[in-house]
């Protein structure tokens, strides 16, 4: 898949400054981004106006040559995970299990196959002793690591992660790295938001990116 | 228009008392027209702060919906055989509350529209307790807070691919009820952090506060109040001497 960004500029209101101006760049399949910018750049604005939570104040966003303008968020999100930068806002289910099977369930689309599927994620990404466990309690870590979990379980074409890596610890960090690679190595695009360098140093093949002043350098 | 904060908290107060004493629908559109009025006045912005809370707008017409087709009376409007679905009775109930409802944003309108320190500055300096100002000055605070934590969790849902338009009715209803309890604690989390905060700063530490900011009545202050308390005076002496306009029409 292939996100192109044109143009794009956005204010959050008429009377407060632009936080991106005439942003362009073409995210492709099978690379890693490593998004960096001083906090306040706009990095979560970025994001969010991809994911469609967010409508540009003008430009545009192409989904593989396709105006995204007309595509609902939820479709979006179809074909790219998108995890918000605080993991709390993201979770709402009573227990982790349910955290990962309620949109299925909702959906009506659970079946056997997903179910063995969010029993290896909860494995996976070591959550199993935490499955009936409120996401509410759980530690920040914890939560990004479910976060993740949830977005695995989903066929995604893209990766959208806001700070993904802020309250991991090494192990955690080291796991999401090589989940990344994984993930693009199969052909999947990455976009990570971050300031983490210790994490930046160690992906292989990474596109460093910074966010100043509006655009990317 | 700059008003003194206690000329508005005293404008509220009236038109909502007023809202809930007029007699029927003609006298709450009235009080529905004033608050208008007010808020122009006033200078808020009406249709932006509407927007901010279409949310609850949404639901507010949805529970008049519900009160039309349930309360019935007077002439039946719609009806099968002897089955009425809406009434006059009914329609008139539901316009009432839908009126005085929007007397309620309206108001509510006025208050939010004015630094919430001031307003809390107005209260007091009109003898309410500093500790009810206080509260109350964080209870208004939370109506964003409870929103935001809400709507964060729609997006939360959004961002796995639900699209909660398309949902049937049912499995809506489901999914609403779902994001209350997050929705709560996460609010309750939160006002477990500002009472921890509120205490680390020494709430109530010193036995009295001093304040920065002075607050005056200026002629137009006074003026405005004297606007509202004569309309508020015939308002409610038309209301109670002539009585209901639809029983006499
Ligand atoms: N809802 C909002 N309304 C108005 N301004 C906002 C809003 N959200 C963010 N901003 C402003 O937009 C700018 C960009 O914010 P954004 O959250 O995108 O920054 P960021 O690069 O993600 O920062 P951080 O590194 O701290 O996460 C900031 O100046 C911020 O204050
Ligand atoms: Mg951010």
């Amino acid at each position: 898949m292939k996100i192109e960004i044109k143009d794009l500029s956005f204010r959050y209101s008429k009377k407060s400054p632009r936080v991106l101006e005439n942003l362009s760049y073409i995210f492709e399949g099978g690379n890693i981004y490593f998004l960096e910018g001083k906090n306040g750049v706009g990095k979560t604005t970025l994001g969010k106006i991809i994911m469609g939570l967010l409508k540009p104040t003008s430009g545009y966003i192409y989904f593989d040559g396709e105006d995204s303008s007309k595509i609902k968020p939820a479709d979006r999100a179809k074909k790219i995970g998108y995890m918000f930068q605080n993991p709390a806002l993201q979770l709402f289910a009573p227990t982790v299990f349910d955290e990962l099977a309620f949109p299925f369930e909702i959906m009506g689309t659970m079946d056997e196959n997903i179910k063995d599927n969010i029993q290896k994620a909860l494995k996976k990404f070591n959550l199993y002793e935490a499955k009936d466990r409120s996401p509410l309690t759980m530690s920040y870590g914890e939560m990004q690591r479910l976060a993740l979990a949830g977005i695995s379980l989903r066929n995604v074409d893209f990766l959208i992660l806001d700070e993904p890596s802020s309250a991991l610890d090494e192990e955690g960090r080291n796991f999401l790295i090589s989940y990344l690679e994984d993930f693009s190595r199969n052909g999947g695009g990455v976009i990570l938001f971050s300031h983490d360098e210790d994490t930046l140093s160690k992906i292989n093949g990474v596109i460093e990116l910074v966010l100043d002043n509006g655009s990317i350098k | 228009m700059k008003r003194d904060p206690r000329v508005k908290l005293i404008y509220i107060l009236l038109l909502t008392t007023l809202a809930i004493l007029a007699k029927d629908v003609i006298y709450i559109s009235a009080i529905v027209l004033v608050t208008i009025i007010v808020n122009i006045c006033l200078g808020t912005n009406i249709l932006r702060a509407i927007k901010r809370i279409s949310f609850y707008v949404s639901f507010i017409v949805f529970i008049t919906l519900v009160q039309s087709l349930t309360v019935k009376g007077g002439t039946p409007l719609i009806y099968i055989g002897s089955f009425v679905f809406v009434s006059t009775t009914g329609i008139i109930f539901a316009l009432e509350f839908l009126l005085r409802m929007l007397v309620i944003i309206l108001s509510g309108i006025i208050a939010t529209s004015t630094d919430g320190r001031e307003m809390a500055d107005g209260m007091q300096k009109m003898g309410v307790p500093y500790e009810f100002v206080f509260m109350s000055g964080i209870a208004l605070r939370f109506f964003p807070i409870f929103s935001d934590e809400f709507r964060a969790r729609l997006n939360a849902i959004t961002m796995r691919g639900i699209n909660i338009k398309k949902l049937p009715f049912r499995k809506k209803i489901r999914l609403y009820g779902y994001l209350m309890s997050p929705t709560i604690s996460g609010c309750v989390l939160r006002s477990e952090q500002l009472s921890i905060s509120v205490e680390a700063r020494g709430f109530r530490a010193l036995q009295h506060r001093t304040m920065y900011r002075e607050l005056k009545m200026g002629l137009y202050d006074w003026l405005f109040l004297a606007v509202g308390i004569v309309f508020g005076a015939g308002f409610l002496f038309v209301n109670y001497y002539i009585g209901s306009f639809i029983s006499i029409l």
